[in-house]
């Protein structure tokens, strides 16, 4: 009777054995799949971001269009084509970008250029996107918002050399996003007799970048007033184009 | 009587371990079954290397200003060592734009990923395209 007993002692402990053999086995094919199911969460999540990021370039693109003379629903029509184009791109079930262009003052069509006489000028694109992707085995959903924003700020003042003569400083600051930036293209303009004169090498002029979005324009002109309306003209390295006015002030 | 039929079942009982662990064992160890981890691996990679590309529009402008050689060699930096790969660009038609074929070595033969990637320029005239990049490990 007593050794019945253990012989089912011992069959219950070989029992635990086997299921513990099965459970790590179990166990082990859950991790490989879990590896694996990371694995496609970040190629998803790379095809979300590489929308995104297009979806950037576009409103980037279209805000150097628009602010360089081009029309004002170029960037509606440009969205509009790409998310055409990448509504066919995901094989694996819908693929869907919608997009609203801010039309809040001071925006319209989700731009905004404002080249003021204050020393200040923006040139924007705002839209909010929702962006889904569904299939058999996802369903994923991510609305941002996209503000794209080139800031010129300008302050001037001016020191009399002689007579007739002034030398005029203007300093430039340029930001994307709120951001120093740097700027592709710099053309800086001053007012004699309601005309819009640029300085060259006869006025002396020099461009100073201190690297950190901040430039320092100086020039030697002639005018017989204290002050004097100078304007900067920029074009930052993504292209768009804003200006901004100032008066110049005798220090 | 009882005594033997337990002792069967022990016997039984660790045959059938010895069968659940050699199954284990081999299921571990044959190499049958590709490595599909190892290429989905690469294949995000490959899209990694392309967002990367792609920031500051950098892309875009490669193409618009077909420089097919420093796109070449952008990847190769992009790109882990011992991988080979072939990168083919289709306008928004789906016409091939690389007039030169832009790739480090052959693919032929090994296991190949393909990666699609749209992307778009951040030129004035706003141009988009469709990437194909394909890769395998070598060797």
């Amino acid at each position: 009777m007593r050794q019945r007993a253990n012989s089912g002692q011992i069959l219950l402990i070989a029992a635990f054995i086997m299921a513990s053999l099965l459970l790590s086995a179990q166990i082990y094919i859950l991790e490989v799949g879990k590896t694996s199911e990371e694995v496609e969460l970040d190629s998803l999540s790379d095809f979300i971001l590489s929308i995104r990021l297009g979806s950037e370039n576009v409103v980037i693109g279209s805000l150097a269009n628009i602010s360089n003379g081009g029309a004002s629903d170029t960037l509606e029509l440009n969205l509009e084509k790409w998310a055409s184009l990448i509504r066919d791109q995901y094989l694996y079930g819908k693929n869907v970008l919608n997009y609203t262009l801010r039309d809040t003052a001071p925006y319209s069509s989700g731009i905004w250029l404002n080249w003021g006489v204050n020393g200040h000028g923006f040139s924007s694109a705002y839209g909010s996107f929702s962006h889904r992707l569904s299939g058999r085995e996802t369903d994923v959903y991510q609305s941002y918002t996209m503000n794209i924003t080139t800031t010129l700020l300008i302050t001037s003042t001016n020191r009399r050399l002689n007579e007739n003569t002034r030398q005029v400083n203007v300093t430039i600051n340029v930001l994307n996003e709120a951001e120093p930036a740097t700027a592709g293209q710099i053309t800086i303009y001053y007012l004699v007799s309601n005309n819009w004169l640029i300085p060259d090498e006869t006025n002396n002029y020099t461009l100073l970048n201190y690297g950190n979005g901040t430039y320092l324009a100086s020039f030697i002109a002639a005018f017989p007033a204290e002050s004097v309306e100078v304007s900067a003209h920029i074009m930052d390295y993504r292209g768009i184009y804003v200006q901004a006015n100032a008066t110049s002030i005798e220090i | 009587m009882f005594d033997r039929r337990g002792q069967i079942r022990i016997i039984e009982s660790f045959l059938a371990i010895a069968v659940v662990f050699s199954a284990v064992l081999v299921s571990v160890t044959f190499p049958s079954a590709p490595d599909l981890s190892k290429q989905k691996s690469l294949a995000s990679i490959a899209t990694q290397a392309l967002i990367k590309l792609d920031t500051n529009g950098t892309l875009g402008s490669l193409i618009l200003k077909q420089l097919w050689t420093d796109i070449k060699t952008a990847l190769e930096v992009l790109l882990p060592v011992g991988v080979s790969f072939n990168l083919t660009i289709y306008d928004g038609t789906g016409h091939v734009v690389n007039s030169e074929v832009i790739q480090n070595s052959n693919l032929l033969g090994q296991e190949a990923v393909s990666v699609q990637y749209v992307c778009s320029t951040r030129s004035q005239t706003i141009h988009f395209f469709v990437v194909r990049l394909q890769m395998a490990w070598m060797g």
